[in-house]
């Protein structure tokens, strides 16, 4: 019985340990595969004409011809769409029509004012333009069916007017006529609240197929283009054919959030075939390709990483780590050359020791006011550079905080060399100084270039040091290093909390951070590649 | 056909001058080199220095007392109040809850690795750490904002998804590789006798592990411990993301929904938005100046343990 329980002790320790182990690997693929997926959807995605549009204009990217010829192929399919919807405002909009019946009344009085016209003609047509303007405002604002085609009409016996022939006064039986049409379609009680579906209506139409193209170009560069991806432009249909809302199914229940469709909502008018219209002719008016999109290693963005790529950003970034490895990279061979091969194990060398550990142990965020007190206020100045982050300040404070990184890992691979490398060496009467640059330094190179990787990923990675030393989220390519620049990780934080706009665009907040997570587990395998070799090659021989 | 001989013409003895420059040039090197070395000592004075001298006309203007009894941290007040009893409790919170989910997953974790399993499970799980402690805390932090918030707000239905919870789950899968590495080492360095004296007992694997390797390593596990919690006391940006940021003591103390803010996050977002010289920028020298303390004497603490692993591991 006793030795039953051991038993099963025994088994169940050995699975709660491999358990630990699970959960260790699945942690492991929770963190990274999700942000894989979606950061990978930065790249290789399903670009829609909109893209290679924005690519052109923002960017310089593409063949101008070709993607010229393209928006004129979907042109014809989105200006029917957009006849739809100015039918429908046309009886809708009732501020839009009296506004521009007002229009055609200034105008006119311009314009015969500019042809000349003998003051009696001018008022008396001042004054018929006149009454057709309130009557045409009456009968937009109107409620009754029947007395708004009486007022119609009686703008309309005006159409063959000769005194109006030729002018700007023909706009108003256009205006008219249209809405006579328009008239017969729509329900009057529900003006208003057509308007504002229709303003969301159109709101969608945007963002699916970018700003009019007879309107002025939107200063924002994000406003510019419709979907610019596939995937964007499915999640902007499924908006425009549902809508939520909050709805009573039961009594005494709680309102429930159904899905309701949006064509309901304009049963029987002129929009109603646009939702149909817009399902059906998508793909054709925004054609999607499937898009390798190198570039976004490369490009520039717009504000809010909206458009573009983490060109700077990966800039920035092997800036800052190659100038910070060239100060680390001698301070850390010598220490670690002189603590391995030189230093007894007394008083002073145990200090050092401590410091080393200690130093690998302070907190990232002290580094940072480390470097701001330090570089920023204290050493730069010193030598008459600026007092301001900048890339020599942060360069500085990544070296220092990854000193301890290269020291151990450099004796480390001091360490390994052989003895009898140095003992042959010492053996042919070579000093101690010289049989260390001679013959154990290159033997030990590729150990130290390890960890110079490692110290090179530990320095990519890091975002606290550089938030007050070297770091920003927009701005110009840095052109001295006196400047501040972009980096990945800065990069990150930012999009992942910093900035509202690029909650809008999910695949660009995890292509940065992907790309970021991609370089640093690169750079890591290298280093673990390269450990391997050299330690079978050290051991082999 | 080496038709050369060696030079024995001139005696192998060396002129004075010649015995002086070497040995000039044996012991100035070796200064030279020395004082490059110190460039680390050097560092850590320079940190202690730099920090300390712009948080002193902080402490010598206001009472350490109230430093750190108070809780309301306000800087920007018209009556400035200066509180870091609910940053420093924040700090130790999120750390102790971390470690109480990595530590027994990474001393079992640890075991497993060193006392389990096979070679080959060992090179998957291996690299796997060496993942995990290589992903920058910024992506630890992204994925704590943007998966594990939503996440925790939709299945646990918490108020805000960026609370105590959600900073120490993420510290502790931080701090676990850590951990797993260290504790590994101390466990493996027991020696093969102890076990193998243990199981001729007709001790299992469990009793042998629990009663005589992990007893036999403690010493190693405690400094993994302690390493463990300097890397999540220290970490900026996932707490900074994660925590919520509200100066708050949770009450009850063991509602890990609410929201907290650490030191390290105060420091990180109050910094941007303070006047250089002003006291709220010395007060976060301040709080830099304790973290450093912390880390200080988290550092001896992990020291004496390690060289006490080693001193008995060396007796056994």
């Amino acid at each position: 019985m006793e030795l039953t329980s051991r038993h099963i002790s025994d088994k169940a320790f050995g699975l709660l340990a491999g358990f630990s182990a699970i959960v260790l690997v699945l942690v492991l693929g929770v963190i990274l595969v999700p942000m894989i997926l979606e950061g990978t959807g930065a790249v290789i995605f399903r670009g829609t004409v909109e893209f290679r549009a924005m690519q052109l204009n923002e960017f310089g990217h593409g063949d101008a011809s070709k993607v010229q010829a393209e928006i004129a192929e979907v042109r014809p399919l989105r200006e029917r769409l957009y006849d739809i919807i100015d039918t429908f405002k046309r009886g809708v909009d009732i501020d839009a029509l009296q506004e521009r019946a007002g229009q055609i009344h200034r105008q006119f009085g311009a314009e015969l004012r500019y042809k000349d016209t003998p003051r009696e003609r001018y008022t008396s047509l001042r004054s018929i333009s006149r009454r057709i303007r309130d009557k045409l405002r009456a009968a937009f604002a109107g409620t009754d069916k029947e007395q708004m085609a009486q007022q119609i009409d009686s703008v309309l016996q005006y159409r063959g007017d000769a005194r109006f022939e030729g002018t700007i006064a023909t706009g108003y039986f256009e205006l008219a006529a249209e809405f006579q049409e328009s008239l017969q379609h729509i329900d009057l009680r529900r003006r208003r609240r057509y308007k504002e579906g229709l303003d969301e209506v159109e709101q969608i139409i945007r963002e699916l197929f970018g700003p009019r193209p007879d309107g002025p170009p939107p200063a924002l560069a994000m406003y510019r283009y419709g979907a610019t991806r596939w995937d964007q432009a499915q999640k902007s249909l499924q908006r425009l054919l549902w809508t939520e809302k909050w709805v009573q199914l039961e009594q005494s229940r709680p309102l429930q959030k159904t899905l309701i469709e949006r064509k309901k909502e304009f049963m029987g008018t002129q929009l109603e075939p646009l939702f149909g219209f817009v399902e059906e002719n998508l793909a054709q008016m925004l054609r999607p390709k499937w898009t390798f999109y190198w570039r976004y290693f490369v490009d520039d963005s717009t504000p809010g990483h909206y458009f573009g790529g983490v060109g700077p950003e990966i800039l920035g970034t092997i800036v800052l780590t190659v100038l910070s490895m060239v100060f680390v990279i001698p301070l850390g061979v010598i220490s670690s050359a002189f603590l391995v091969e030189f230093a007894s194990d007394n008083f002073v060398i145990r200090i050092i020791r401590m410091c080393i550990n200690t130093l690998a142990g302070v907190p990232s965020i002290v580094f940072g006011l480390f470097g701001l007190a330090f570089f920023i206020l204290f050493l730069i100045p010193a030598f008459g550079g600026p007092s301001k982050p900048c890339i020599l300040a942060g360069a500085m404070t990544l070296a220092v905080l990854t000193l301890p990184v290269m020291i151990r890992a450099s004796e480390e691979a001091i360490r390994t060399v052989p003895r009898a490398y140095k003992e042959g060496s010492l053996a042919l009467g070579a000093s101690r100084f010289w049989t260390f640059v001679a013959v154990t330094l290159p033997a030990a190179l590729p150990g130290i270039l390890t960890g110079v990787i490692l110290s090179l990923s530990r320095v990519a990675g890091e975002t606290a040091p550089i938030l007050f030393t070297a770091g920003i989220a927009v701005g110009p390519l840095p052109k001295s290093v006196f400047d501040t620049t972009r980096t990945l990780s800065y990069g990150s934080w930012d999009m992942a909390v910093g900035d509202r706009l690029s909650a809008m665009v999910p695949h660009n907040q995890y292509g940065m951070v992907v790309t970021l997570v991609f370089l640093v587990l690169c750079l890591n395998g290298l280093a673990i590649v390269l450990r391997s070799r050299v330690f079978r090659k050290l051991k082999g021989q | 056909m080496m038709q050369q001989t060696a030079d024995f013409g001139r005696p192998l003895l060396l002129s004075a001058s010649q015995d002086l420059r070497g040995f000039l040039g044996l012991h100035l090197g070796r200064a030279l080199l020395f004082v490059i070395t110190c460039t680390s000592v050097l560092a850590v004075f320079c940190i202690f220095l730099f920090v300390g001298l712009e948080a002193v006309p902080f402490l010598a203007k206001f009472s350490l007392v109230e430093f750190f009894t108070g809780t309301g941290w306000y800087p920007e007040a018209e009556d400035p109040e200066f509180g870091a009893l609910a940053l420093i409790a924040g700090s130790v919170y999120v750390t102790l809850v971390a470690m109480l989910f990595a530590v027994p997953v990474g001393v079992l974790a640890a075991v497993f690795l060193s006392d389990i399993v096979s070679l080959r499970i060992r090179t998957i799980v291996k690299p796997a750490i060496e993942i995990l402690a290589a992903i920058p805390s910024v992506a630890y932090g992204f994925f704590a904002v943007l998966v594990l918030a939503p996440w925790l707000q939709r299945k646990l239905g918490f108020a805000t998804g960026t609370n105590a919870l959600n900073a120490s789950l993420v510290l502790s899968v931080m701090a676990l590789p850590t951990i797993i590495s260290v504790a590994e080492d101390s466990i493996s360095a027991v020696g093969r006798d102890l076990r193998e004296g243990s199981y001729s007992l007709g001790a299992t694997r469990f009793e042998t592990i629990c009663r005589v390797v992990i007893p036999a390593a403690h010493s190693g596990i405690i400094a993994a411990i302690v390493l463990g919690m300097m890397r999540a006391i220290g970490e900026t940006m996932v707490v900074w993301m994660a925590s919520g940021n509200a100066s708050q003591i949770p009450s009850p103390w063991w509602d890990l929904s609410q929201s907290v803010r650490t030191m390290t996050a105060t420091i990180a977002g109050d910094m941007g938005e303070t006047a250089r010289g002003s006291d709220h920028y010395r007060a976060l020298f301040a709080l830099g100046l304790l973290l450093l303390v912390f880390i200080f004497l988290l550092n001896a603490g992990s020291e004496y343990f390690l060289a006490r692993a080693k001193k008995a591991l060396g007796k056994s």
